[in-house]
């Protein structure tokens, strides 16, 4: 089971931080503010560990503690570096601290992408190792419950492409400053200005437009929002999921906690013919008829990026029109929502989102099937559950966006109550302060208890 | 990799434990980088540091604290300086007990341990 989380994990997470990081450079995103008032509260000459920090937003917000970098990313980890920050490269899940060390932890969108409870039990208790009696540890893990979104799975992938940032991120210059984003190089009517630049907007207008006319859009498309997405302050996250959201962003995962395993496989065994298959589909949301529906308005925003409340609900009215605008679907039929297919690579995508709803139930109950074995079950699958007429593949409709340079960040979205959950059945040694909902992520603030010798 | 960074490090080498402690420095290349002197901050730096691991990292520091040393500053620039302006860009970290080494490059150790190598 550790192996298949492992490997889930490197190719759903690891090797995508990897191969994207490049595009981090330029980025310029805020750090949110409740972190960084947590941060900031510390006392001066505190030693604070940023277990997750990526490119390092973080670092630097408190000059009076002293703050060490931690990432399992190497190359986001140099870009940290480059900026003067103090960092290392190592693993959540084997911190190679001594007890007691720092005085505060941060662990800021990142227990989200460890694939069992195990695992995540097991990343908390080793930052309260290494916490000082009394050091307080700050938790962000992304929400299932999304005000504008919604998960139908806790265990998602959600997509990254980079043709959309074709021209990057060096246009993302201006932080701070909301301007309108969309500057097409071509103008459409369905690219509506925003007046955040913070991107459920742009998105939502990008995304329309891309519907309602040829594919070929995607390079205006490309580095208009793009750009602006990340700028206002979300870390990296927001930005993967910002550009996830382009189309319609997430795919369901298969879980490999075994009490979710199980439950799938029960759930699967009737479900022999392919229309209660592909009703039960996961895949895109929100409704089943329609992968891309465009009838049911719903500003897009991730949890995570989506950041200043005030600045939302200025705009999300106007996301309601630019939805309810008569985009079409020529591009986007068939009634069966899908993933995407990928050629050649065989990895993901359109797997994903049929595993679990893989005839093939069969496969599924041999035990712990390795990450690789679920890849190809699931082509073979799929290949047998099309439908003749149905115009699927959503990748023919869009070569632009899904091709093969797309990845998928693998996330376990978590409940409302899961991570306290978590803490107050598996991780004792942690005393929980607070914990509430901000945008879109569900955050604890925990204690290291005394030690009771 | 600053020598305050060094102080926190320990090996997570299966079965290793509190042994881990210290890694042994060898430091190929090394660049002093100035930070600006605040002796309050250094001052509360000083009790969270242990000794004997910074005195084997860096043979320049004085056997134990002194006595008053919050207000002591030539104490306080001195380890203002070993702990926050020597920077290790090249060289190794080894964990006492296995013998495992982990590498520093440009100025960033790699603390990853193999599957086989870590307690799971």
């Amino acid at each position: 089971m550790d192996h298949a989380a492992a490997q889930l994990e490197k190719q759903h997470v690891h090797d995508v931080y990897e191969n994207t990081a490049p595009y981090f450079s330029d980025l310029q995103s805020k750090a949110w503010p409740r972190v960084r008032q947590f941060l900031q509260d510390q006392k001066p000459g505190s030693l604070i560990a940023d277990i997750g920090c990526g490119t390092g937003k973080y670092l630097k917000v408190n000059s009076q503690v002293h703050t060490l970098g931690c990432d399992y990313c190497a190359p986001l980890v140099e870009i940290a570096r480059s900026r003067g920050c103090e960092v290392m490269v190592c693993d959540n899940l084997n911190l190679p601290f001594r007890d007691q060390g720092f005085d505060a932890i941060i662990s800021i969108g990142v227990i989200h992408h460890f694939s069992t409870k195990q695992r995540r039990i097991r990343a908390i208790k080793e930052m309260a190792r290494v916490l000082v009696p009394g050091g307080q540890l700050m938790i962000y893990v992304w929400a299932m419950e999304q005000k504008n979104r919604h998960f139908e799975k806790q265990d998602v992938l959600v997509p990254w492409n980079k043709a959309l940032c074709s021209q990057p991120l060096s246009e993302s210059s201006q932080p701070g400053r909301k301007k309108q984003c969309g500057h097409p190089e071509r103008s459409h009517p369905y690219q509506p200005p925003c007046s955040a630049c913070r991107c459920p907007v742009c998105f939502k207008g990008r995304r329309d437009s891309r519907r309602s006319h040829s594919v070929d859009r995607d390079s205006a498309l490309a580095g208009t929002c793009c750009a602006n997405i990340s700028k206002e302050g979300e870390e990296e996250n927001g930005f993967y999921n910002t550009l996830g959201k382009s189309f319609r962003s997430w795919f369901s995962s298969r879980s490999l906690d075994e009490s979710t395993l199980r439950k799938q496989i029960e759930k699967m065994r009737p479900l022999k013919n392919t229309e209660s298959w592909a009703n039960s589909t996961i895949s895109t949301q929100p409704s089943r008829h329609s992968s891309f529906d465009l009838d049911h308005p719903e500003p897009f925003s991730t949890g995570e990026q989506n950041l200043d409340e005030e600045v939302f609900v200025e705009t999300s009215q106007k996301h309601l029109e630019w939805l309810r605008a008569p985009a079409t679907h020529k591009h986007l039929n068939g009634d069966h929502p899908r993933g995407v297919r990928r050629n050649g690579d065989g990895n993901f995508l359109g797997s994903t989102n049929t595993r679990e709803n893989c005839t093939d139930a069969g496969n599924l109950e041999e035990g712990t099937p390795s990450a690789s074995k679920i890849w190809r079950r699931i082509s073979a699958a799929e290949s047998k559950d099309s439908n003749p007429g149905d115009t699927i593949s959503v990748e023919e409709q869009q070569p632009d966006i899904l091709d093969s340079g797309a990845f998928m960040r693998y996330y376990h979205v978590f409940r409302e109550g899961e991570l306290c959950g978590l803490l107050k059945d598996s991780v004792s040694e942690l005393h929980i302060l607070s914990s509430g909902n901000d945008h879109g992520n569900w955050c604890i603030i925990a204690e290291k208890k005394e030690s009771c010798d | 990799m600053k020598l305050l960074t060094h102080n926190l490090l320990s090996s997570h080498v299966r079965g290793v434990g509190p042994r881990g402690f210290p890694l042994r420095l060898q430091a190929t290349e090394v660049r002093i980088s100035p930070v600006e002197f605040n002796p309050d901050f250094v001052a509360r730096m000083i009790p969270k540091v242990e000794w004997a691991a910074l005195l084997e990292a860096a043979d320049t520091v004085p056997k134990e604290p002194i006595q008053g040393y919050e207000h002591d500053e030539r104490f306080l620039r001195k380890m203002h300086h070993v702990l926050l302006e020597v920077d290790v860009l090249e060289g190794t970290l080894q964990c006492p007990e296995s013998g495992r080494l982990f590498p520093i490059s440009r100025g960033i150790p790699n603390m990853l341990l193999s599957d086989e190598e870590t307690e799971t």
